[in-house]
């Protein structure tokens, strides 16, 4: 097929668009989402309240949001991926500033109806701005120094920002995310090298730093990471959170001890049980069935925006959609490494399932970006 | 890189030659150096594509792996070293030899309080002091409303005020299940079994620890896990251990004794079938330690194991006996009886006057002071010593009861000669009532140590020899004498041919002397004489025996018939079979054809 042969055949327009959305999508996200308002129904003792309903609406708002976000033609957004970048980024320069301060870190903003996360939006406005620079950069220039440079410290300010709150979680999803968007783009390998080499350096730092004055990370953050290593260490203490889903994930077996049935999570042994930690109320109210069944959910989405990306010639339209899989991808990684002591705890939640407005929000809509590259690639 | 050039020189010839457009084989060229360009980046995306899928499915399998090998893992809950070991709250039953209960434990509940739970502090209190009219409303209501975290309220409630406390309603009253011991048969055996109180006590658990007798002595038995259970057997017998204590109360209060103690005790095996010791206490209850006067008044004293008196004329047969062993003296040897003697500064005198001799036999029969102790002159101080040292006099008993190490039995620091003629008959040497049955024990089963125990069914073997089986028998017939013809008439009963010796010790004054109204009567006995299996010591703390015209308190007249009447309803529990060949059947007639 050469290049003059190659023709638009129609691009769908007006409420014929509708028809053109990936539904099947549609469909995977909102089976995820019922998955996780189950579980906030179990959670809460089998009461609508107080996260399933509210978890209810905002998924209402978010495949609306969705929906807006994919009616509006893919290059619409290219165009304002800067403007969406620099806006998220003085909400976080904002939150640094006057934020509400939860549980030890500054992180909201209150919106009166709901408690904003630029830090979520943020990791979304990074992928975009990131698939809409190697849209405009040639091929050829995309492994010079300079072209590589502006991309990282588009990477490394907004997550420079976000450790300050400090939140570990997100500044690691901001990182991974934006090199794996690099790394699709096509960035020569041996940046690659190059940044894993003096990631591990950094990390040996900052374990250097501790008790020193110049320590980089916060006590708690060492916890953590010690706790990881170790979780019996202090099985009431730091490591409590590990230790009881660990126990609860063990108890669930093969078939799970049965809806509403989990003790674990019942009797209040795990904190964060609706949040970060859902996924333990999941696994041993439904076992090692009901936490497959959930785990190929995540595939099949991560799935279908592969091959929705690969199906489409526009460069901004497929690597945007790669981000937003990763994105995704890198959420529930962490979040799954997490609560099975793979990964120490950073405080990421499962997407579409752990309560929260921000994230269900902000994904819904990204997967609106998704749907609108699908919607308007040429076929 | 070289790259082919757009306007190529040869293919434009080749264009021209053929009248074809020239501008066309540039645009051909570009287009084909583009699609190789797309076609890498295509490629190289793939690869990155492919690298990042690749990266994806082993995150998924991993996560996936490692759910299944949790799900597989048996759920194990965190051991926190910290808080010590874990609180065993089960304790093994104690049973008599019969398997009979004589302890275990009741599931009950602890009341606690946590404040910071608590809606309504005030109509707690009100609530608990209405249900625990013990507990102080104002107190409750100080401790409820300051800063405390935790109060315990009361350490053992019944399940009637438990319920009268859920019902009350505030979820800051809160229960914590407990073992409590329980001993289903009250103040029997109640020395022996000692009493349990709590030693740690947690929310969930509290640990039961024995705090005297066989309870403390075996408590490390009793919560031992890995007897599983089993209960601790007992040499007591229940039915026996029942009615001798009744019969023993009954006794003391017609001597108007202060205190009584008495031991039943297998000759063969050293096991104690029944021992009491009165006034005695609920165990269920254990009354308070005193804090002041003398530790011997407490019911919590053990005057069989711990009481350690001079148990007088009961002594007299381990001379004669110990005598006859060395071959000093035979059975109807006669012995210069006139009185007094005196030795040094000290005189000994008789109860009556015997007259100027009389045989051995008639010394232990007519308990002559004068004899036994010229006897004893003629054993000397040293064999003496060692012979009763022999026989367990001069040690603690080693029964199975936390007490029984302070029955130290107290002896002169110099045993001298006047010391050997007066321990000859029981003074200057005080010992407990169970060593003086361990000593009988031995008298009568042959002449081999006997040990005490409170355990049934250990293997047993028989102890050291002490006396020969002839020294035994002729002790057992001048003990039998004693009954028939001497001071223990009154210990005859009909059938079970019991022998012994009484013992009249006059009570010693704390400052030095003796009292003359306060005596410590004793029976030591044994039954049947021709074969005996039992040995039963008496002893009577200030007997008063008042139904004659003047107050009799030797140990014929109070310590033998409270003896007696306790052979008579414990011998046939015991399985003895009486001997009706020389029974005269009173009130029955025997009648031909």
């Amino acid at each position: 097929m050469s290049y003059l042969e190659y023709n638009v055949k129609f691009v769908p327009s007006g409420i014929r668009k509708v028809l053109y959305l990936n539904w099947g999508l549609i469909l995977l996200l909102s089976a995820i989402v019922a998955f996780g308002l189950l579980m906030q129904y179990s959670v809460a003792g089998g009461s609508t309240q107080p996260w399933m309903e509210p978890q209810f609406k905002r998924f209402l708002m978010g495949l609306f949001a969705m929906f807006v976000v994919a009616m509006v033609p893919i290059w619409f957004w290219r165009n304002v991926s800067a403007v969406a970048y620099v806006g998220t980024f003085l909400l976080l320069i904002y939150v640094e500033l006057f934020g509400s301060v939860r549980m030890g870190a500054q992180r909201w903003i209150d919106l009166g109806f709901m408690r904003l996360q630029p830090s979520e939006l943020m990791k979304i406005a990074l992928v975009m701005l990131l698939a809409a620079y190697y849209d405009w950069l040639p091929l050829k220039k995309v492994s010079r120094p300079l072209w590589v440079l502006i991309p990282a410290v588009l990477i490394l300010l907004p997550t420079a920002l976000v450790l300050t709150q400090p939140d570990l979680g997100t500044a690691l999803l901001l990182m991974m995310g934006g090199g794996a968007m690099m790394f699709l783009a096509g960035v020569h390998w041996a940046y690659f090298g190059t940044v894993i080499v003096s990631g591990v350096g950094l990390v040996a730092t900052v374990l250097k730093s501790r008790g020193t004055p110049w320590q980089l990370i916060e006590d708690y953050q060492f916890r953590r990471i010690d706790t990881f290593l170790d979780p019996s260490n202090d099985p009431l203490g730091a490591g409590y959170h590990i230790t009881q889903a660990k126990i609860a994930l063990g108890s669930g077996g093969l078939t799970g001890r049965g809806f509403m049935q989990g003790t674990q999570t019942r009797l209040n042994f795990l904190p964060e049980k609706h949040t970060d930690f859902i996924f333990v109320t999941l696994a041993e109210e439904f076992g090692l069935i009901g936490a497959v069944m959930l785990l190929t959910l995540y595939a099949l989405v991560v799935g279908f925006c592969i091959v929705s990306a690969l199906r489409n010639r526009d460069r901004f339209s497929s690597l945007l959609t790669l981000g937003i899989a990763v994105t995704f991808f890198l959420y529930f990684a962490v979040n799954t490494f997490m609560v099975m002591g793979l990964a120490p705890v950073v405080g990421v939640p499962l997407p579409l399932v752990s309560y929260g407005g921000s994230v269900m929000l902000v994904l819904l809509a990204a997967f609106g970006l998704v749907q609108s590259a699908h919607v308007h690639r040429a076929r | 890189m070289i790259r082919k050039p757009l306007r190529p020189l040869a293919q434009i010839l080749k264009v021209r030659a053929s009248g074809g457009d020239t501008s066309r084989v540039e645009s051909d060229n570009r287009r084909a150096r583009h699609d190789i360009m797309m076609d890498k980046a295509r490629i190289r995306a793939e690869g990155r594509l492919l690298v990042m899928g690749l990266a994806f499915f082993f995150a998924f399998a991993t996560v996936g792996l490692r759910m299944a090998i949790l799900s597989g893992t048996e759920p194990e809950e965190p051991r926190i070293a910290a808080s010590g070991n874990p609180i065993i709250g089960q304790r093994a039953d104690i049973v008599d030899r019969n398997g009979r209960l004589l302890a275990t434990n009741l599931e009950t509940h602890a009341l606690y309080a946590q404040p910071p739970l608590m809606i309504d502090p005030y109509g707690a209190a009100a609530g608990l002091a209405a249900i625990f009219p013990e507990l102080d409303e104002e107190e409750l209501i100080a401790s409820f409303t300051g800063d405390r975290k935790f109060v315990w309220i009361r350490r053992q409630i019944s399940p009637e005020q438990m319920q009268a406390v859920h019902d009350i309603g505030d979820p800051g009253l809160l229960f914590g299940p407990r073992d409590m011991r329980l001993y289903p048969n009250g103040r029997i055996a109640s020395h022996i079994l000692g009493g349990a109180g709590y030693g740690r006590e947690g929310v969930d658990a509290a640990e039961v620890i024995g705090v005297a007798g066989v309870e403390r002595q075996f408590d490390q038995y009793l919560r031992d896990p890995a007897n599983e259970g089993a209960p601790l057997q007992l040499s007591l017998d229940l039915t026996i251990q029942a009615t001798l204590e009744r019969v023993l109360e009954g006794g003391m209060m017609i001597m108007n004794a202060k205190g009584a103690a008495a031991i039943l005790m297998e000759v063969d095996t050293g096991e104690i079938v029944a021992m009491a010791s009165l006034p005695d206490f609920d165990p269920n209850n254990r009354p308070r330690v005193l804090t002041s006067g003398d530790q011997s008044d407490s019911p919590l004293f053990n005057r069989a194991v711990q009481g350690v008196y001079e148990l007088g004329s009961t002594f007299k047969i381990f001379a004669v006996a110990q005598a006859m062993e060395l071959g000093l003296v035979e059975s109807d040897t006669m012995i210069d009886t006139t009185g007094p003697l005196t030795w040094g500064r000290f005189r000994i005198n008789d109860f009556h006057n015997y007259g100027p001799r009389l045989t051995v036999s008639d010394v232990i029969v007519k308990s002559s002071n004068i004899g036994t102790a010229r006897i004893a002159i003629e054993i000397g101080a040293e064999r003496q010593r060692d012979f009763l040292t022999s026989l367990g006099f001069l040690a603690p008993t080693t029964v199975e009861l936390a007490e029984a190490p302070s029955g130290q039995p107290l002896s002169p620091r110099n045993w001298s000669e006047i010391s050997t003629m007066t321990i000859s008959y029981g003074h200057g040497l005080s010992t407990s009532p169970l060593h003086l049955a361990s000593a009988y024990a031995t008298i009568a089963n042959g002449g081999t140590l006997v040990s005490p125990t409170l355990v049934h069914g250990q293997p047993h073997e028989p102890g050291p020899r002490v006396l020969s089986p002839e020294v035994s028998a002729a002790a057992m017939a001048m003990l039998r004498a004693v009954v028939t013809d001497g001071t223990a008439s009154f210990g005859e009963v009909a059938g079970y041919e019991v022998a012994g010796k009484t013992g009249t010790a006059d009570k010693a004054r704390p400052q030095g002397g003796y009292y003359d109204d306060k005596v410590i009567a004793t029976f030591a006995s044994a039954f049947p004489a021709s074969d005996p299996q039992y040995v039963l010591v008496v002893t009577l703390d200030e007997p008063v025996e008042t139904s004659g015209t003047e107050p009799r308190r030797t140990a014929g007249w109070t310590a033998v018939p409270v003896a007696a009447e306790i052979i008579r309803r414990v011998a046939p529990l015991l399985g003895l079979a009486p001997k009706i060949a020389n029974l005269e059947l009173e009130g029955v007639t025997l009648t031909s054809n």
